[in-house]
């Protein structure tokens, strides 16, 4: 990489490393060290994504759970448990004090309430109407602490006709609510039946989007009204839905719907609303192809050598492209011709011909669908620090995904990764609630701790 | 007592202050990934300029789902910029720049999303900015690849669907047996713009604290994979790479996807003690909760007593309706929903009560539902209010209530071109119904 090409504004990229370079970022102040952050979140990422996106920006985050541990531990993969921990939660413990109190009990709720009196943000994940039940609810914290922002992340939200469900909150199920899986995935081919194929149906997303990004709205549901309460002096209580979150990324399909009656349906890996915008295939893998203008298509036809055979010179708008039978017509022709080099001839060609290419520096977006395992070997990320390992006292040296926001000021950064069940009972209870080893002992004793 | 906080959330909101009021974002923004954040920040109140180069103004005015635009305006366009104002500034031309730095003095928050290098080749980069306008400026860049690195400085072009496939979550988000798969939403778009404003707003609180601004990167594919969880330590860890699972969920057993007796589809979860022995019981099969196998939730996800388990639930939905099951999973305590489709969402009786499903009602786009901000806030709702408008629209409203300036310093701009307004042409203009006057802020006659 020492002897690559520097672009004319590399005097721009350095200054910019020089101060937002993960690397560095532990020399740098905190964002949200003056702020204190209660977690109770139970049997849910989301709570536990949201508080850590607050933690990696230096806010001292309490995870408060029951004494035998909170059930979102045992959610990993295959079942799979490293140094007695779940994978997923082993990411998202980072920065935090793990704490145990047994809310089911009385007491707990008072030294709850202490907490809270020293607390600027709680975030809870319990169903509507269990903290109000155990009297710990928002109307009856306030009164403890006026400016408290009281964060509730569920299924379906603290209100509306759906809001007194029993269903708990799971990632895979808020996904199908959200509009999006209906019409992501294969067509079923014409002619076959879902047992013959039975990959060609609705498909979620891999991984935990529906508690990751609603967790993440409540982030900055929690900022804006930190920020509120800076000017104000006033608390308030925030409401998430989980299966909501995700239907704000569901792009044109509820206008469109509408305006028409037209229920989008699945498209495979073609794009409804753009061409050429799709994976193709290729000799090792495939590759997402992305051009949102004509010359992009041009570029691209021409890049593959076909824009005599496919007239291209003559083509005038994009518009007659985007059809749904031409885009069908038209990336079978594509596919077969990707099919003839590997990713990295096409990533190469791309770049090539924005140097060189007839329409140049107009090129189409060529990127190789990588593998998460080719994504954390990418020497790009591992140079931007995204995959830096974290040195944890309990844990040893983990990988986990970081330094996605690089701040030129206030930088975020890991510095721990998770703890087991109450591991900071000791100094969090001494330093909040001047609880000292005897008083702590009884308190275990007693089964509130 | 949630019902004494949240009592008539949605008749009441318009009757409550904004978040966000009093921050000033100036955006130099296209496509998804820009407008996103923005737009976040406008429901929740920000004042919002939108700077778009005149007369095309943003290209995803041109986007349409298969040749339907609402009004002559793409919907993806309407959906993902509500709110805003609408100013068009040739940043290419000198006095352009004048009154960026203008708004900047004025501004607590600049984002764009263009290549690296692109706003300081405009003289408007984070370096002039905090020289020639403002020290303090909360200034966030967004694209593919960041700042600096390899792919930056390749000035590799990205979008959404390069993030999906670099970042390895179109790879995990598919069947085994069948290849990658898009997403059909431009979810890195989104999620990267969402978490651009976690950092301002963050970023926001610290210069409230100090005084000091500062220049924030985000990088589409980066901010995805922050949110792929379990596969970065399972990788390390076990050294095999980690493998997609159709709609099946690894982490969570039972959780998947299952085909009813009617040939739809109902998402079903039920991981916990409770809910497990619910499920069974709706099944008929209460001894499943005693059975060895799946005794506990950690025995449960091992690969062959999930796919035991998980075929068991398969040949009873088969039997069902998605109704049935949800009234089950109800009974029963665990979680189920049938699988959602755009007219589900719409219609749905619980996200319009909630005011999740908002009525817009526009002085140029008319009456339509939208998403609002999922963030309810019972003191400070965000709202949204308004739809888009055409290229260089509140020209006037800004020059005069932002910058102060007077007709003839207007005219002088647009004569020069710093100024400048719609080309005739579909997204870009009026609506065809529009009477010449409705939205306009100012200079009505």
């Amino acid at each position: 990489m020492a002897e690559r090409e520097r672009p004319k504004w590399a005097d721009w990229a350095d200054w910019v490393r020089e101060r937002d370079d993960p690397k560095i970022a532990r020399t740098k102040p905190e964002a949200l060290d003056d702020i204190t952050v209660l977690d109770l979140s139970y049997k849910s990422f989301a709570g536990c994504y949201c508080s850590s996106l607050l933690a990696e920006f230096g806010a001292e985050v309490l995870r408060i759970e029951p004494p035998q541990g909170d059930f979102i531990r045992t959610c990993t993969p295959y079942g799979m448990l490293y140094k007695g921990e779940g994978l997923n939660y082993l990411t998202e413990g980072r920065n935090k004090f793990h704490i145990t109190l047994n809310l089911e009990k009385s007491e707990a709720r008072e030294v709850l309430k202490g907490l809270v009196s020293q607390a600027d943000v709680l975030i809870e994940t319990y169903r509507p109407g269990v903290m109000d039940e155990w009297g710990i609810g928002y109307e009856q914290l306030k009164e403890v602490n006026p400016r408290l922002i009281f964060a509730s992340i569920t299924a379906y939200g603290q209100f509306g006709p759906t809001s007194k469900s029993k269903m708990p909150d799971y990632d895979n199920v808020a996904q199908a609510r959200s509009g999006v899986q209906y019409d992501t995935g294969e067509p079923l081919p014409e002619g076959k039946s879902y047992d013959e194929c039975p990959w060609a149906v609705p498909t979620k997303a891999g991984p935990w989007i529906c508690w990751a990004e609603p967790g993440t709205f409540m982030a900055a549901g929690i900022l804006a009204a930190l920020h509120w309460s800076g000017i104000t002096g006033e608390g308030q209580a925030l409401d998430v839905a989980t299966a909501e979150a995700y239907t704000r990324f569901d792009d044109y399909a509820a206008l469109w719907y509408q305006g028409t009656g037209h229920i989008n349906e699945r498209f495979s890996s073609l794009d409804t609303a753009l061409w050429i915008y799709c994976f193709t295939p290729t000799k090792d893998g495939g590759v997402f192809i992305g051009g949102l203008r004509l010359e992009m298509w041009q570029a691209f036809v021409d890049m593959l050598g076909k824009w005599d055979e496919w007239g291209a010179a003559e083509w005038k708008a994009l518009a007659p492209f985007m059809k749904e039978e031409e885009q069908r017509k038209w990336s079978a022709l594509v596919f077969a011709e990707t099919r003839k080099y590997t990713n990295e001839e096409l990533v190469r060609m791309a770049v090539e011909y924005a140097k060189k290419g007839r329409l140049a520096p107009i090129t189409p977006v060529v990127a190789p669908i990588c593998s998460p395992e080719e994504a954390m070997k990418d020497a790009n990320w591992l140079d931007r620090g995204m995959f830096t390992p974290v040195v944890d006292p309990v844990y040893g040296e983990l990988i986990v995904a970081q330094a996605q926001h690089k701040m030129t000021e206030t930088p975020i950064r890991t510095k721990w990764v998770c703890r087991p069940v109450g591991y900071d009972n000791e100094h969090v209870y001494l330093n909040y609630m001047g609880f000292g080893p005897s008083k702590l002992k009884d308190l275990k004793e007693q089964g509130i701790i | 007592m949630a019902e004494e906080t949240w009592k008539d959330y949605k008749e009441k909101k318009h009757l409550k202050p904004k978040p966000l009021k009093g921050i000033r974002v100036l955006e130099v923004c296209t496509l998804l990934f820009g407008p996103s954040g923005p737009a976040f920040a406008a429901q929740m109140g920000a004042e919002v300029i939108k700077c778009e180069i005149p007369p095309l103004g943003d290209v995803t005015r041109s986007l349409n789902p298969f040749g339907w635009f609402m009004n002559e305006q793409g919907p993806m366009f309407l959906h993902i910029n509500p709110n805003k104002y609408w100013l068009a500034l040739d940043l290419h031309r000198p006095e352009g720049q004048e009154v960026f730095y203008e708004l900047a003095a004025k501004s607590d928050i600049i984002e764009d999303n263009l290549r690296p290098g692109v706003m300081e080749g405009w003289n408007v980069g984070y370096r002039q900015i905090i020289e020639r306008a403002n020290p303090s400026i909360i200034y966030i860049s967004k694209n593919g690849f960041g700042q600096w690195g390899e792919y930056a400085e390749e000035d590799r072009p990205s979008n959404d669907g390069a993030a999906q496939a670099f970042s390895g979550y179109s790879w995990m988000s598919r069947f085994p047996e069948a290849p990658p798969l898009k997403n059909r939403i431009w979810l890195c778009d989104y999620y990267g713009g969402l978490m651009g404003e976690v950092a301002i707003l963050a970023a926001l609180h610290y210069r409230e604290r100090t005084g000091k601004g500062q220049y924030i990167e985000v990088s589409q594919s980066e901010n995805i994979m922050r949110a792929m969880s379990w596969v970065w330590p399972y990788q390390q860890i076990t050294g095999k790479g980690a493998m997609p699972a159709g709609n099946r969920d690894v982490s969570i057993c039972p959780a998947d996807t299952f085909r009813c007796a009617d040939d739809t589809f109902v998402a079903i979860a039920a991981p916990a003690p409770e809910e497990f022995k619910g499920l069974c019981t709706a099944m008929g099969k209460p001894e499943l909760d005693e059975d060895p196998r799946f005794k506990d939730h950690l025995t449960r996800l091992k690969e062959e007593n999930a796919t035991e388990i998980l075929k068991i639930v398969a040949d009873w939905a088969r039997t069902k309706t998605p109704d049935e099951i949800e009234a089950l999973a109800e009974k029963h305590g665990f979680a189920a929903s049938h699988v959602y489709n755009a007219k589900d969402t719409v219609e749905d009786e619980h996200f319009r009560e909630r005011g999740f499903m908002t009525e817009i009602d526009d002085p140029l786009y008319g009456k339509y539902l939208d998403h609002e901000f999922p963030v309810m806030m019972s003191k400070s709702p965000p709202k949204s209010k308004w739809s888009v408008r055409p290229v260089g629209f509140d020209n006037e409203y800004v020059m005069k209530r932002v910058l102060g300036k007077t007709q003839a310093e207007i005219d002088h701009l647009n004569e020069v071109g710093a100024l400048g307004k719609w080309k005739d042409m579909q997204g870009r203009r009026p609506p065809p119904d529009w009477d010449g006057k409705a939205g306009l802020i100012m200079a009505r006659e």
